[in-house]
């Protein structure tokens, strides 16, 4: 029973969006105009129409927008803390405190001397500010759920690389290759082959510390250098990373095994990857860059999957705030990833 | 009978130091049982070739996947290439090796190529390896038949990285990137690179199918490699043959002739 729960748990629990993510911001507002606009075509006697119902209808709706982005970013950190349904209540609440006190202090602005009834007005209001904030935060959630999928899916590519026979079956070969001579080198790869597998096998995570993904890329490193030899260089230009930053789990390792197997392999005397990081700002850079072979082929489908994987979880994790880029010369290749600095949480 | 039993000269080829010392393990084990001696290792194909033309070898342990040249385009070089002189040889009885070497694939996983071994019965070894499938291999090798080059190229559908040219007693590996054109004459293929002319045994018809994306027939007789083609002009003589077009080549002074066939060429490169 409990083992089954924890292979259908590899999905991420569900959560509010992060309100201080400047995608998150501009989604909310891009979609909260959106539908005052089919509302204003839909109140329209004609085209000329549109415009003015659209700015009747947004004397109420920006402040109450604003007002509420304001108010939801500067709570984020205690909502953060509430269970997914009471966080939503709350969103909830908060709406329709903001719609009916935002009403009720626009005096005449919203409600001209000798116009229809008030309360009605003001019932009216608030039942379409609730409705709009569920949609909202229902957007919100599906797209949560496809990150998660997306998450998983980078879990599974990444179990299936490491199934890859390429890789197992030439590691275990090297492994006992040198079981007779380095016992001791022999049981680090192993040690090092386990805890690949591990992370490629656990429980789905958001985010997990910088630290540990590098731990995990140079003991993959130390694996194919076990085979490779001399012939696999990496310089690490990571002594101006911060330690305390957190990042997407299995973003680094695949970039990594991209740049060994086209980049290195290929060549007869082999290369030297360089993997920097550093922070900039608010900002955390990573850049992978790798030589190769001028008639080197393309890359295979599996890859550019992987590749595809990552840029997607960026987008649904980080929206705008994350940069992915691409760099194909004629003897290298390049990846450079931007996404926002965060800390770890102390607990 | 007083017959000396000649040990196996063992020729192992991988990139990967690793695989090369798990080999050399499994055949030290091996040699409790079957006469054998491991007489080089090389690194990739250009190697295994420079070792096979100096020293007498009877099996060749090859790895599949390896930087510049790989296992399949190596043995495909072997097939073309007759057997070496190999004056070194103080003994002459000891250098009884077949050509070319009986070749026992090493491969990690490749369902494609182990489809094919198993289709044409080439022997293949998957990697890890266990020393009861190489013994076995071994004391099969002496009595294999060569690969044959259809199958090879069965298996490596990509075109090789190099031109393999016999002469007097050497061999040289001339890569295909440095070849600006292919003429048919008489017996031979002309090579041509910026340097100089090579003779090759090879039908152009099969040159042609094997590197399309690479060459591009100019005439009955002649492919040119479309990169360096530089631009065409009028010249030659206009008859049943020739509509009087030449191609220029980059790093080679004089312009080929383009067949009446071909013309089209002209218009899709310029």
């Amino acid at each position: 029973m409990n083992k089954a729960r924890s292979i259908k748990q590899n999905t991420l629990p569900d959560a509010l969006p992060n309100f201080r993510n400047l995608g998150v911001t501009l989604r909310i507002l891009l979609i909260g105009n959106g539908l005052a606009l089919l509302l204003a075509l839909l109140q329209a006697n004609s085209w000329a129409d549109v415009p003015l119902r659209m700015m009747q209808i947004a004397t109420l709706l920006t402040p109450i927008l604003l007002a509420g982005l304001l108010l939801l970013w500067a709570l984020q950190p205690w909502l953060n803390r509430l269970a997914y349904w009471r966080g939503v209540l709350a969103v909830n609440v908060l709406a329709a405190v903001l719609t009916l006190s935002i009403y009720y202090f626009g005096g005449e602005l919203y409600r001209p001397p000798g116009s229809a009834d008030a309360w009605f007005d003001a019932l009216r209001y608030l039942l379409f500010s609730v409705l709009v904030c569920a949609i909202l935060l229902m957007y919100f959630r599906w797209r949560s759920q496809v990150l998660s999928r997306a998450l998983h899916e980078a879990r599974l590519q990444v179990l299936r690389a490491r199934i890859r026979p390429h890789f197992l079956f030439n590691t275990i070969n090297a492994v006992l290759g040198i079981v007779r001579t380095q016992p001791r080198q022999a049981e680090a790869a192993l040690q090092d082959m386990a805890d690949l597998f591990r992370m490629a096998m656990s429980d789905a995570q958001d985010l997990v510390p910088l630290r540990q993904e590098i731990e995990l890329s140079k003991q993959y490193i130390a694996l194919e250098q076990l085979r490779m030899g001399e012939r696999l260089r990496v310089d690490w230009q990571i002594q101006d990373m911060p330690d305390d930053a957190v990042i997407p789990p299995l973003l680094l390792q695949p970039l990594l095994e991209n740049a060994v197997y086209h980049g290195i392999e290929p060549l007869p005397q082999g290369g030297s990857i360089t993997v920097a990081l550093h922070r900039s700002g608010d900002e955390l850079r990573l850049r992978v860059e790798n030589p190769r072979a001028s008639n080197g082929a393309a890359p295979h489908a599996g890859n550019k999957m992987a590749l595809q994987n990552i840029r997607e979880r960026l987008a649904l994790l980080f929206d705008v705030e994350a940069r992915y880029k691409v760099e194909s010369g004629k003897d290298f290749y390049r990846v450079e990833i931007t996404l926002p600095y965060m800390k770890e949480k102390t607990t | 009978m007083s017959t000396v039993e000649l040990a196996l000269r063992v020729l192992i080829v991988d990139d990967e130091p690793p695989a090369r010392n798990r080999l050399r393990d499994l055949l030290h084990d091996c040699s409790e049982q079957l006469a054998l001696e491991v007489v080089g290792e090389a690194g990739n194909g250009q190697e295994a070739l420079d070792k096979l033309m100096e020293t007498p070898v009877d099996v060749v342990l090859l790895d599949i996947r390896m930087p510049q040249m790989g296992g399949i385009e190596l043995a495909q070089h072997l097939n073309k290439l007759p057997k070496p002189v190999l004056n070194r040889v103080e003994e002459p009885a000891l250098n009884l090796s077949k050509w070319p070497p009986a070749i026992i694939f090493t491969t990690a996983y490749d369902a494609y190529a182990i489809k094919a071994f198993e289709l044409h019965a080439i022997d293949y070894l998957l990697k890890p390896i266990r020393l009861g499938r190489l013994f076995d291999a071994l004391t099969r090798a002496r009595a294999a038949v060569p690969v044959q080059t259809e199958v090879l190229r069965d298996l490596l559908p990509e075109p090789r990285k190099f031109l393999s040219i016999h002469e007097r007693g050497k061999i040289h590996l001339v890569p295909i990137e440095q070849v600006l054109f292919l003429r048919a004459e008489l017996k031979y293929i002309t090579v041509r690179t910026a340097e100089r002319e090579y003779l090759l045994e090879e039908s152009l018809t099969a040159l042609e199918k094997e590197f399309a994306t690479r060459f591009v027939r100019v005439h009955r007789s002649c492919l040119v490699a479309k990169e360096t083609i530089e631009g065409f002009e009028k010249g030659g003589e206009d008859n049943a043959e020739s509509a009087g077009w030449m191609v220029k080549l980059k790093g080679l002074d004089e312009p080929l002739p383009i067949s009446r066939r071909q013309q089209h060429i002209v218009k899709e490169f310029s």
